[in-house]
């Protein structure tokens, strides 16, 4: 027998070993838990957020999740050590947060629902040193 | 949130959002609820970082310097590495430039400044074979210099499995007598990090915490930190669907390992292996063993070298329908969700659909 008597298969989720198309069946409750938190956000104004890595969900869930819930109109990049993304989805309120390393690697993953994520709001001390290097520009006209 | 290290890191480049990213992920990797990087993120930017440095004595003792060797290289630059910077570092023999007597001359006079506050970390166990002589270190054994250093800490940290529970060493027939930290130390809080080797940012985060809180975090019954070690790596293993349908691959090379289906028959220690591999992943979260094809050894359970082989499957299945009776019972409970099954068995579980406050994170 020749090396190439033996059968290689490589199997579809290329770069994962794992099965891509696998679902678990455990994303569909989610859209539940989702809209119980949307409705509290409506009734107190509450955020929250759901810690995609802390579930058992495949990466075909986390595709079928992410399909689901679809496109919103809005979409926000954050450019510090390492990309983050946060996309309204399809639900108003309802943002998928991804977020990457320098080197490119999904380090975390949210759902949040949130009328603004946080990380998107200026902080106040920053809006400060906005404010004061905004006077070091006018004082440069003159 | 302003503080210190908030200025200091801003001084270094880092803004207000990166740090605070950065603590949604760490919280995230301490299987926190997300709302912890908030309260988390606070409480760490008010921490008198810069003013006051707590010393940090580092000692090792009968290892391999794989754990150095792993701490040294959670990849860099990065904020994990800028926390480091928080603390002062005053003796670790493979790090520091000072050999000798200058070396043990820092060692002494960091431990006199700094008596009864100062972290003190060990790795490797302590011989207790032939008066221990297996291993000495400026004509002291490892015993009596853990002793007299352990005399001033605040508190210990265990890291590695040798410090934890005697490691590799120990492994029978032990021929040197080794045994970990806490067989000896018996007065002082004791934090095990076990792991051959621990995950960096687990080392990082205990230091975190220490800085935030200026306490030891929540342990477990072998002096884990139940933040990293709450949960097996069967729990959170993505290959975990496969197993609670029943899919195993039977050897390395078949249809099963093709597909990444459960590792189980392989020997996979996953299921009674306390640690956080399955989701902070090593190499700066490219991949980890069981995603590799490979199953977990159990290299932060106490005694794993003699755990009968890595590739005999554990005897028992480990609760084979819990997974599949929560999904079921939570699919039946409207609006619950599966967040529950994973967390409902930590402190945290009520905290998770509710603000945190520091108060709740600080137990
Ligand atoms: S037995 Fe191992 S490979 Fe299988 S689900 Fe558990 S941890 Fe993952």
């Amino acid at each position: 027998m020749s090396l190439e008597d033996i059968r290689v298969v490589v199997d579809a989720g290329e770069s994962s070993p794992y099965q891509a198309d696998a679902l678990s069946g455990n994303a569909p409750v989610l859209l539940r838990e989702l809209a119980e938190h949307v409705r509290q956000l409506m009734a107190a104004g509450e955020p929250t957020a759901i810690d995609l890595n802390a579930l058992p969900l495949t990466p075909a869930d986390l595709d079928w999740l992410k399909a689901t819930l679809g496109e919103g109109e809005i979409s926000v990049t954050l450019h510090s050590d390492g990309e983050s993304t946060l996309a309204e989805t399809a639900c108003p309120g309802v943002w998928w947060v991804t977020h990457h390393n320098e080197s490119g690697h999904v380090v975390s993953r949210f759902i949040e629902v949130a009328f603004v994520p946080e990380l998107v709001k200026a902080h106040p001390e920053d809006v400060k040193t906005g404010l004061e290097y905004l006077e070091s520009l006018i004082f440069d006209l003159s | 949130m302003q503080g210190p290290l908030i200025d200091t890191l801003a001084r270094r480049g880092v803004t207000r959002r990166t740090f605070f990213k950065y603590c949604a992920t760490l919280a995230s990797l301490m299987a926190l609820p997300p709302s912890a990087g908030r309260a988390m993120a606070e409480a760490m930017a008010a921490a008198p970082a810069a003013s006051r440095r707590p010393s940090v004595i580092w000692l090792p003792f009968q290892e391999c310097t794989g754990c150095t060797e792993s701490i040294t290289r959670s990849h860099s630059p990065s904020i994990e590495g800028l926390i480091f910077d928080a603390i002062s570092l005053d003796y670790q023999e493979t790090l520091m430039a000072a050999a000798g007597h200058q070396a043990e001359e820092a060692l002494h006079h960091a431990m006199k400044e700094n008596e009864g506050k100062y972290l003190l970390i060990v790795d490797g166990s302590i011989p207790l074979g032939l008066d221990g002589a297996y291993s000495c270190i400026a004509g002291k054994t490892n015993l009596e210099a853990l002793k007299e250093a352990a005399k001033g800490a605040a508190a210990i940290v265990a890291m590695g499995s040798c410090a934890a529970f005697g490691g590799i060493p120990k492994a029978n027939p032990n021929p040197t007598g080794a045994v970990s930290v806490s067989d000896i130390i018996k007065d002082k809080p004791i934090i095990n990090i076990p792991g051959c080797p621990p995950i960096p940012v687990v080392m990082t985060g205990v230091l975190a915490h220490y800085l935030t809180f200026g306490t030891v975090p929540e342990l477990d019954k072998l002096g884990r930190p139940k933040a990293f070690y709450g949960e097996t790596i069967h729990d959170r293993c993505y290959r975990r669907p496969f197993y609670d349908q029943g899919k195993f691959a039977k050897t390395f090379d078949d249809e099963g390992a093709r597909k990444g289906w459960c590792l189980f028959e392989l020997g996979c220690k996953g299921p009674v292996t306390y640690n956080a591999c399955a989701t902070v992943k090593w190499n700066a979260g490219t991949s980890w063993p069981v995603e590799s094809g490979h199953g977990c050894l159990g290299c932060s359970e106490p005694d794993f070298w003699d755990g009968g082989g890595f590739y005999r499957a554990l005897s028992r299945p480990a609760d084979p329908l819990k997974m599949a009776a929560t999904a079921a019972a939570v699919g039946a409970a409207a609006g619950v969700a599966i967040t529950f099954a994973n967390r409902a068995k930590k402190s945290s579980a009520k905290a998770a659909h509710e603000t945190v406050t520091l108060a709740d994170l600080e137990k």
